[in-house]
């Protein structure tokens, strides 16, 4: 757990190094926001309540979703990728430390610095310019907070199974790109998912993606309650757990598979 | 010149080829993006029912039309693509292009040429055929004139936004992320009728960067819409101007940037 710990500090360190990197990603982040909030405000037009959110849980959820980009990392992931292309995944192997944990402590931390560094800095905006909708109680921020590091663990595991692609495949950056689209747009990222037809949420709803964001905006918008609130963040656990287990066994054949060119 | 230049390109497409696997996985994601974003889009506008008075054929014509042009766009001029530009620079193989006797531009358009993009032209203009089916416009002989002017001057617009960026990093030597804003956020801006947007955020794109000429006034145009906004009628006729306006531009900086190049020695 020590070097898990170093690992994840270490992690931290680098992030705060690319400060204009961060404040580059802010601006985007927040630029999209607005526009996301113009067209769902647009959408509404005189509406109050659709499909069980109001137009500021509408704006709301755009903010929180631009807020944890750079926390899961939604978009792009090829760190481990380029690894093994570089053939420094060789050292990263021989290091008596599971390598899923490995990766897990560095994207621990990376997550922890650009939820600090972006998401904060959002939110506050947010804040300031919109009406916005925070969780009620404590009891409320609690069950956030534990689903939202859930869904960091999904698109970890997610990132990291994509990007173990790699062990087999010359060129898996087409592989990579197409698994981050799948993310994105079954995640609810786009669109909150309710908006959906049913079926297609339903459908949504049988990946682990809507987990990444839709289940823990919903919870934080205080719209999931009672017996589907345990029944969603139940679910996710199993997601969360599932994919673990999942990366750890590719990982085993993975490693029997993989064939490092010199570098 | 322009001999060079097919040349340098017919080796780009080649090397591409040579991954067809890659390639044809890479043309499906690509086309997947954007038929997954504007299935999305139509679900929620199914559910809304509209985007301010804009039905979902309507708001298919702006978005295929700049899906089309930006796609063209990003092909022609993948190697002014500020990040894949940037790399350029930061590795000193601007250097080396420098020193060939050939136009440089000639060489940075030749320089690459990014095939899979394929995916989101022939996606833009299938969304594009299919909003026109949904609502029927009323074609006339000055509407379809028009329309080729309109995709150019697009095309030109978001290119000159390229050169900008490119230019940039001559000093910064590696991509403004900001420029992103203007180049991918500006085409996910345009995909809406832009009378929805705050005021500061309409009148910037109005007044400083005039995208609000480059989609949204010619589809009022094509369209037959109304403009809310109250400007005079030929706004719709200013995208061409706009467009070459900002190559030009574009071009002038790019001038100015090369001329006070100086290399990383990397």
């Amino acid at each position: 757990m020590n070097i898990f710990f170093q690992i994840c500090v270490k992690s931290i360190q680098k992030q705060l190094a690319y400060q204009k990197a961060a404040i580059a990603g802010l601006f985007t982040n927040l630029f999209f926001g607005l526009l996301r909030a113009a067209v769902l405000t647009a959408l509404y037009g005189s509406r109050n309540i659709v499909t069980g959110l109001s137009l500021d849980n509408a704006i709301t959820y755009t903010g929180i979703a631009q807020a944890i980009i750079g926390f899961l990392s939604l978009f792009s992931w090829y760190e481990l990728m380029q690894s093994v292309y570089s053939g420094a995944v060789a050292t990263d192997l021989v290091k008596p430390f599971n390598y899923y944990r490995f990766w897990m402590a560095q994207d621990l931390g990376r997550a922890l610095a650009q939820l600090v560094l972006r998401g904060l800095p959002i939110m506050v905006f947010y804040a300031l310019f919109f009406d916005i909708t925070l969780p009620t109680s404590g009891q409320q921020w609690l069950i956030f907070t534990f689903t939202l590091a859930l869904a960091w663990s999904i698109s970890f595991s997610w990132r990291f199974l994509l990007n173990l692609s790699s062990f087999w495949i010359p060129n898996a950056v087409g592989i990579l790109r197409f698994g981050f689209l799948l993310s994105w747009f079954l995640s609810g990222f786009l669109m909150p998912l309710r908006y959906f037809p049913e079926w297609f949420t339903k459908l949504c709803y049988l990946t682990p993606f809507p987990h990444m964001v839709n289940t823990s905006v919903e919870i934080f918008l205080g719209v999931v309650d009672g017996a589907n609130l345990i029944k969603v963040v139940v679910m996710q656990l199993i997601w969360a757990i599932g994919l673990i287990l999942i990366s750890q066994l590719v990982l085993k054949s993975g490693i029997r598979r993989l064939v490092i060119l010199g570098g | 010149m322009f001999q060079i230049y097919l040349r340098m390109i017919g080796i780009q497409i080649r090397s591409q080829m040579q991954y067809r696997a890659g390639f044809i996985m890479e043309a499906i994601a690509t086309a997947t993006v954007t038929a997954m974003s504007f299935v999305t889009l139509a679900f929620v506008i199914e559910r809304f029912g509209n985007i301010a008075g804009w039905s979902l054929g309507e708001i298919g014509f702006l978005y295929g039309l700049i899906e089309f042009s930006f796609g063209i766009m990003d092909m022609l001029f993948s190697g002014f693509d500020p990040q894949n530009f940037g790399r350029q620079v930061r590795l000193g193989r601007l250097d080396q292009m420098l020193l060939r006797p050939v136009n440089i531009i000639i060489q940075i358009f030749g320089s690459e040429f990014i095939m899979r993009r394929v995916g989101r032209i022939i996606q833009g203009l299938v969304i594009l055929l299919v909003a026109i089916q949904m609502i029927d416009i009323q074609w006339t002989a000055l509407k379809l004139l028009y329309l080729p002017f309109v995709i150019t001057s697009q095309v030109l617009f978001f290119g000159g936004l390229f050169i900008i960026g490119a230019t940039m990093t001559f000093w910064t030597f590696e991509s403004v992320e900001v420029v992103n804003i203007f180049t991918y956020g500006g085409s996910e801006m345009m995909s809406y009728p832009m009378n929805i947007y705050p005021d500061f955020l309409r009148k910037f794109f109005t007044y400083i960067i005039p995208a609000i000429f480059i989609n949204y006034y010619p589809a009022l145009f094509f369209l037959d819409k109304p403009d809310p906004l109250g400007l005079p009628k030929y706004a719709s006729f200013l995208s061409i101007f706009i467009g070459v306006g900002v190559l030009g531009l574009s071009y002038l900086y790019w001038s100015f940037g090369i001329k006070h190049y100086q290399s990383t020695g990397t």
